[in-house]
């Protein structure tokens, strides 16, 4: 059988790329930048997608919110005995959740409320969180984010909350969330329900929302149709629109983020086809000697292939190696800020590693043969000359 | 060349086997993950922590992001990675 590949073609690609090593190694460094880059937020958008969607069957089937005015206002909980009363509904839970804004630091703590003395709550409780004391009152689990934001301002073991009328609310800490449900738990705080409605004055009428579960899954769209029909100002989110809100999530500005990448990626190819387009005389001189020594269009074609692919090869290997390290062992300085802002309440940049397959196979489609093909075109022109034309 | 070219591929792979012990999702930190998430029933993720309607985004409607003044859109560097649930 016939070798397709010419290992003495390869020999002579290698020593050409060793004869101008200076403009090369320039336009490696330069691409490798670029796959670095393009490749990095690549990684992050693919890691944030799966640990989103890990999480996302375990969501409520259906949340509702009462919306007034645009906005959206606490709902009543005798709303639950209405909703509950849809054929297909389970069980319909009020919720009281929100956001604490220590000012301070200028933060926004989530604010949960449980029914913390019900069974199931207690055996999830231990299973994610370190606790201490978990029979006080008035106490509450943190995430390590809040603790770490508590501490700056002087806070050990507990924590002041400001009431609407002034008051303070002592709250003691009698749990850190574990550190693996960190990118989910950093600015969270759960306490009991009561304590919830004391810092925010909530009445017992009022909660934040509602959660419906539904016995078949399949009747969720037409349960939320109903409720819809029966409070036509609520907003109803069900656990498939939440799917689909994490599917577009970088869809529209990590679209826009991303397009900048391209942009750049694409002046790049434009500014190597301009140059090799202009071929020196002395790479056009080398080929019309080639030429002239017997080489065919298609010896001239494989070499300069053999020459942009290893280049392009080196150079993507390179960055996607160098993205890797960036993102999961480094945590992505400077570009994580893009994600998370500059927030006191950070967590730490922990991604889970995913390999995709399809994010390597998209940096390398719109890096590799694009440089080839723009290598090896402006050369083709000049091998289909004739070599004494070329050489003259 | 060739040298140099063997030595990266086998430097990613390297990398990629360490990142995948290392790194990636234990079957224990996804059952905590999954445990907190029931606990909560709250969706998204803890980075966007700097304004309510980007913290929870899938929970936030078009009229969230005027919810702090009503000329404002992008706040911070994550409003323009991560958009708003009624901006998609």
């Amino acid at each position: 059988m016939k070798s397709f590949i010419n290992i003495y073609l390869i020999d002579y690609a290698v020593n050409s790329l060793l004869r101008y090593k200076a403009k090369n190694i320039f336009i490696a460094v330069i691409f490798s930048f670029l796959i670095f880059l393009l490749s990095s937020v690549f990684f992050i958008t693919t890691s944030i997608k799966h640990e989103l969607n890990t999480t996302v069957e375990s969501l409520p089937q259906i949340i509702v919110q009462n919306v007034k005015a645009g906005r959206v206002y606490d709902i009543d909980i005798s709303s639950v005995d209405n909703i509950l009363s849809i054929n297909g509904v389970d069980d319909a839970q009020p919720r009281v959740w929100g956001y604490y804004y220590f000012e301070q630091l200028g933060v926004n703590f989530s604010l949960v409320g449980i029914d913390e003395y019900e069974i199931q709550y207690k055996k999830s409780l231990q299973n994610i969180a370190q606790m201490y004391n978990i029979y006080n009152k008035h106490s509450m689990i943190v995430g390590s984010g809040v603790l770490k934001a508590i501490k700056k301002a002087y806070y050990k073991n507990y924590f002041n909350f400001i009431r609407e009328d002034g008051t303070i609310k002592k709250m003691i800490i009698s749990g850190i969330f574990e550190s693996e449900t960190n990118l989910e738990s950093n600015d969270m705080i759960v306490m009991s329900k009561d304590n919830f409605r004391d810092i925010f004055h909530m009445p017992s009428s009022k909660a934040t929302d509602i959660v419906v579960k539904v016995s078949n899954s399949d009747e969720i769209d037409t349960i939320a149709a109903k409720i819809k029909l029966m409070y036509p100002n609520f907003n109803i989110i069900t656990n498939e629109s939440l799917k689909v809100s994490y599917q577009k999530m970088f869809n529209y500005k990590g679209g826009i983020f991303l397009a900048l990448f391209i942009v750049s990626l694409f002046t790049f190819f434009i500014i190597i086809y301009d140059k090799v387009s202009g071929v020196s005389s002395e790479e056009k001189r080398e080929i019309g000697i080639l030429k002239a020594i017997g080489w065919r269009v298609k010896d001239v074609m494989a070499e300069k292939f053999y020459e942009s692919f290893i280049l392009s090869f080196i150079s993507y290997t390179l960055g996607v190696g160098l993205a890797l390290f960036f993102v999961y062992i480094l945590q992505a300085p400077l570009l994580r800020d893009v994600f998370i802002g500059y927030s006191e309440l950070k967590p730490a940049f922990e991604l889970p590693f995913v390999f995709d397959f399809e994010t390597l196979s998209i940096v390398f489609l719109i890096s590799v043969p694009v440089y080839v093909g723009a290598t090896i075109i402006p050369s083709w022109r000049v091998a289909t000359l004739e070599a004494d034309e070329v050489i003259r | 060349m060739i040298l140099i070219a063997s030595f990266l591929i086998f430097f990613v792979l390297v990398e990629i086997v360490y990142l995948n012990i290392s790194k990636s999702m234990s079957e224990d930190m996804l059952n905590k993950k999954v445990s907190f998430v029931k606990l909560t029933g709250l969706p998204d993720l803890a980075f966007f922590s700097d304004i309510n309607y980007v913290r929870h985004r899938s929970l936030s409607d078009l009229y969230s992001i005027y919810s702090d003044d009503s000329s404002l859109r992008e706040r911070t560097t994550s409003t323009f990675s991560i958009a708003n649930k009624g901006m998609n």
